[in-house]
């Protein structure tokens, strides 16, 4: 009889004991995960929205206590502490909800915040697209039939300019909310067409519009040379529908498929008390795509200019009545009117706000945030719709929330997350420049980890769930990179990441050594077992009071220490 | 046989109860697993993402659903003579022709394979489900519960879990190919997810005078907690220490075969090494990707389409000559799914869209070749949703047969809850084990009933 190595013991630790997060638009990456008995409602129709419940560990570890608010706020909605941040944090009022409130309403307003230090850094990396127009880049990177070197340039530029503001951007929000813009509308940069123009995609679309207003925003992305050709939507005429743009508008970027009613026909769609439908079925993406017809770019074809730039084709144009969401679209309207009434009702469906709050919290709180803090969330995106800084106040909503402050490991971080906040605890001086070889080696080893930034091909972007993360390769790229990070250094043999010169001249025990990196980090402290395995790492059989050398021998030692604290599961926590 | 144990990952014995279409609460390992009834049957799953055009690859050669093909697909349509003519598969259906291609001079082709009767094609087959939509399709197929999406665990992972035929230690039970771990093994702690050996190690990175100390002191530290974030690590240091211990130097396949440059013939390739490694592996799951063609998809059996099936099948081949070559053949089935076909009539920008019924290929040693299933015609009212190939043969069917006849495992309640008319297809062979039936287990714990059928009484 084969034994069961766990009766007897605390209960075995099984993914089954896991609670979901909501289904969304899921590929076979994602991050679904199990729930104890599924709902018995998850019809084969694509079913109502499935529960919430509060996640629990697959086992009990003994519960640390959560870090401090600033750690809980610098690592969720920043990439993790910079070398002084807890303190500036701590420093902008006596409670936790003042400097809470403060560090917010500060980050809320990127533009007044000073980033010296980064603009700097940008400034001497080498980038030559980044204030290019559209049309430049239309014109000087895909139209001219470029080399791969020019054609990619673009993509390449903005890869490199994320890492420099996530790692050394003092608007540390912005950087978190533009990585999450760039998921929720997902572009492939790493493409013929999405390459060259990703600089604009970047600014102009996504940055310009993030703190802004969600139906704004949603018809810059619909508008945009990249999304056209990335769903195809360039293409879509009376004569020859296509249908890519339509669904994945509904699917992924509005509705959601917690609010997919699949097979239904649209007169059987249940209506809410304002007799919208309360979710969308296959006719309305159908009648979408009817919609869009015409919504093209000039790109040279028959005879309209060669520019890149958003072009509406009347004559592709589905000319006659439309039904989207029981909204009656007559024949004949003007121009893009049909379009823009579909984002109209997207953007006013309460279904829509739930779903885009339910994924704001989902990259804020943890995986599995209450519905209530949703339906909070989801009331200021709905009452808030017609304002144009609705977005800032949704995420607003969030950040001070009880359920942000006080939540800690409902969820993971990713492996553009462990490598930002890797380098930012280190306070690592990394160089991110065009055409250099240790920028290029970083990249490909983190390319590895399965997080290619903008790289990701299916329009659902990447997974934003612990789950989805935790298995075999990301983990180990994350382990690779990071043990690449305290070792890499300069031709002149500088280390980026100074670990010898940020330790102190009187940290010099095994104990004293641990303590001030493991604070450093993690900017906490370890279950004891942990510290214990941290310090006789360090000491490596000797008395841990004893005062170390400090020869090259040790200097590795120590560094191999910060790495060691990198690869940790508490690193991962968020 | 390498003596080194690995954590067999045992889920809680206390079952709950299992609902019609839930995945709830632990698989309880069946108590009297036999020693002896070692199975060492592996399988391996090809899943074309984007919904490949089945329609492109095998098609109508002669009668009136030819004439519906062609109709329908003016510029994509494979012809039936001349130039980029289809393959004869069995009178009625041909094959694209670039599944004769060749990688290499001694390497063989699918189309060759076919002919040797070690390639079945069940015709008209797919998810059984109206979405078309990639993520929910996949979804579905991989987890094995169409309609459910928040399954746990992927279909493989519950045969692993159910399956008594399998030894206590196994060094390498499963293998995740890509930058992922599919969705098919999802919830299995112990497979190894990797995208090529070279850069799955921690022995060629990082401080080299301390890695030792360092791996050490980190296994301490995932041991130290039971959490996910703890045991996914723990999973992850075991696999990187089987890699580094097992998989050095360079590879060369057996048997003359030639793999595809790319990306599927590295992946391939590295199953086939783990393969020929006696490490136990028994499952074994990899991605193409790049079949959503919407538009510029072919002109006629040339273009974009077909480099993606020369790709697919001189990869195929490959990975089947290179372990026919140490006669591991014999215990290998290969199966290729898509989450759905694509219509029949071509769009205007040369392409297709998201259709429904497709075609399954399964490749191995011990498959019974040719073309299987029911099809269900061209014609428009035949069509599903008077626009696809329907789907006459649910893909469950496909895979229920392999993990019977293949696998040995008959708790297709396990494996696919809610799936309840299974019968064989007769696409592999081996032998037919009669399939537990769904239903409750009792508050003891104890199943009673006849092997392959029981029923509920009150204790």
């Amino acid at each position: 009889m084969v034994p069961d190595k766990n009766a007897g013991t605390t209960p075995a630790p099984t993914r089954r004991q896991l609670l979901k997060a909501a289904a969304l638009g899921v590929t076979a990456a994602a991050g679904g995960v199990a729930v104890a008995a599924p709902p018995a409602a998850e019809a084969s129709q694509g079913g109502t929205a499935p529960m919430h419940p509060r996640p629990e560990r697959i086992g009990a570890s003994a519960p640390l206590a959560p870090p401090s608010v600033a750690v809980i706020t610098l690592t969720r909605a920043g990439f993790g502490p910079w070398p002084g941040d807890v303190a500036a944090f701590n420093a902008l009022g006596s409670t936790d909800a003042q400097r809470l409130q403060a560090w917010v309403d500060q980050q809320l307003n990127p533009a007044a915040i000073d980033d010296g230090p980064c603009d700097a850094k940008i400034a001497e990396a080498g980038f030559t697209t980044l204030n290019k127009s559209l049309g430049e880049l239309w014109a000087q990177h895909y139209n001219n039939n470029p080399s791969d070197d020019v054609r990619y340039r673009p993509f390449r530029e903005t890869t490199r300019l994320a890492f420099l503001r996530a790692i050394y951007s003092r608007r540390q929000l912005n950087e978190v909310l533009a990585d999450y813009w760039h998921n929720h509308f997902n572009m492939n940069g790493d493409d013929p067409i999405g390459a060259p123009l990703f600089v604009h995609w970047d600014r102009d679309v996504i940055r310009a519009n993030m703190l802004g207003n969600f139906r704004t925003m949603i018809e810059a992305v619909a508008k945009s040379a990249p999304m056209l050709y990335y769903l195809d939507n360039y293409t879509n005429s009376v004569s020859g529908p296509n249908e890519n743009w339509a669904r994945e508008l509904f699917e992924l970027h509005t509705m959601g498929a917690e609010n997919y009613l699949g097979v239904l026909q649209q007169e059987d769609v249940p209506t809410d008390p304002e007799g919208r439908p309360i979710g969308y079925v296959d006719a309305d993406v159908f009648e979408s795509t009817r919609c869009f017809t015409g919504w093209s770019v000039a790109n040279g074809q028959s005879g309209a200019a060669n520019t890149g730039a958003f072009l509406y084709r009347p004559s592709w144009h589905d000319r006659f009545q439309k039904h989207v969401l029981k909204v009656l679209l007559p024949a004949d309207q003007p121009d893009q009117v049909d379009g823009r009434t579909v984002l109209d009702t997207l953007a006013n469906h309460p279904g829509v706000a739930r779903y885009v709050s339910g994924r704001l919290c989902r990259r804020l709180i943890g995986d599995n945030p209450s519905q209530e803090t949703i339906d909070a969330v989801a009331a200021v995106f709905f009452a808030q719709r017609a304002a144009p800084d609705q977005l800032k106040q949704v995420v607003r909503a969030i950040l001070l929330s009880d359920e942000f402050r006080t939540t800690w490991g409902a969820k993971a971080k990713r492996p553009f997350e462990v490598a930002v906040s890797a380098m930012r605890a280190g306070g690592s001086q990394f160089p991110f420049v065009m055409g250099n070889s240790t920028t290029d080696s970083f990249i490909s080893l983190y390319t590895a980890a399965g997080q290619q930034l903008f790289g990701r091909r299916s329009p659902d972007g990447f997974p934003d769930s612990q789950a989805a993360w935790s298995v075999p390769n990301p983990r180990v790229g994350g382990w690779r990179f990071t043990a690449y990070l305290v070792n890499a250094r300069s031709s002149t043999n500088v280390y980026y990441l100074d670990v010898v010169n940020q330790t102190p001249a009187n940290v010099r025990t095994s104990n004293q050594l641990a303590d001030f990196w493991i604070d450093r980090v993690l900017n906490r402290t370890l279950s004891p077992e942990d510290r214990t395995a941290v310090v006789d790492f360090m000491a490596q059989g000797l008395d841990p009071d004893l005062v170390l050398p400090w020869n090259a021998s040790v200097q590795n030692r120590v560094r191999a220490l910060v790495g060691l604290l990198f690869w940790s599961p508490e690193f991962l926590y968020r | 046989m390498c003596d080194m144990h690995r954590r067999r990952f045992l889920v809680g014995s206390g079952a709950s109860l299992l609902g019609a279409a839930g995945i709830a609460g632990g698989l309880p390992r069946l108590a009297f697993a036999d020693p002896e009834a070692d199975n060492t049957d592996l399988i391996v799953t090809v899943f074309l993402r984007g919904g490949m055009d089945g329609l492109s690859l095998v098609l109508p050669l002669t009668g009136a659903d030819r004439g519906y093909y062609e109709a329908a697909r003016p510029r994509l349509k494979i012809p039936v003579s001349g130039t980029g003519a289809a393959l004869n598969l069995n009178g009625f259906l041909g094959m694209h022709p670039q599944a004769a291609s060749h990688a290499g001079p001694t390497a063989t082709s699918l189309y060759d394979l076919y002919l040797g009767g070690k390639l079945a094609i069940v015709q008209a087959c797919g998810l059984n489900h109206p979405t078309r939509s990639h993520f929910d399709a996949q979804n579905f197929m991989e987890l094995g519960t169409p309609g459910v999406r928040n399954s746990g665990f992927g279909w493989l992972t519950r045969h692993f879990q159910s399956a008594t035929n399998l030894p206590q230690d196994i060094i390498m039970p499963s293998l995740a190919v890509g930058g992922t771990q599919q969705v098919c093994l999802r919830g299995n702690l112990e497979t190894v997810n990797m995208t090529d050996a070279g850069a799955f190690r921690l022995d060629n990175i990082g401080i080299s005078e301390w890695r030792a100390a360092q791996r050490v002191s980190l296994r301490t530290m995932v041991r130290n907690g039971v959490d996910e974030v703890h045991e996914t690590s723990l999973q992850a240091l075991d696999a990187v220490g089987i890699v580094e211990q097992y998989v050095n130097g360079t590879y060369t396949p057996s048997n003359g075969a030639v793999y595809p440059q790319g990306g599927l013939g590295d992946q391939l390739k590295l199953i086939a090494r783990i393969a020929k490694l006696n490490l136990g592996l028994r499952g074994a799951a990899v991605d193409y990707g790049g079949w959503d063609t919407h538009d510029q998809q072919a002109t006629g059996a040339t273009g974009y389409f077909a480099n993606q099936i020369t790709t697919l099948t001189q990869a195929l081949t490959a990975l089947y000559q290179d372990l026919d070559g140490v006669g591991i053949t014999q215990r290998m089935t290969v199966v290729v799914l898509s989450e759905f076909g694509r219509r029949l009539r071509e769009n205007d920008d040369s392409g297709t869209d998201h259709g429904h019924g497709n075609f399954v290929l399964v490749l191995g040693g011990q498959v019974i070749g040719g073309v299987h299933g029911v099809w269900p015609g061209l014609r428009n009212d035949q069509l599903y949703d008077g626009a696809d190939l329907a789907v006459t043969t649910d893909y469950r069917r496909v895979l229920s047969e392999i993990v019977i006849r293949r696998l040995g495992n008959n708790r297709l309640d396990q494996v696919f809850p809610g799936y309840n008319n299974y019968a064989p297809l007769g696409v592999v062979k081996g032998l037919d084990l009669p399939p537990w039936l769904p239903g409750t287990v009792f508050q003891d714990g104890f199943e009673s009933g006849d092997k392959g059928h029981w029923t509920e009484s009150v204790p």
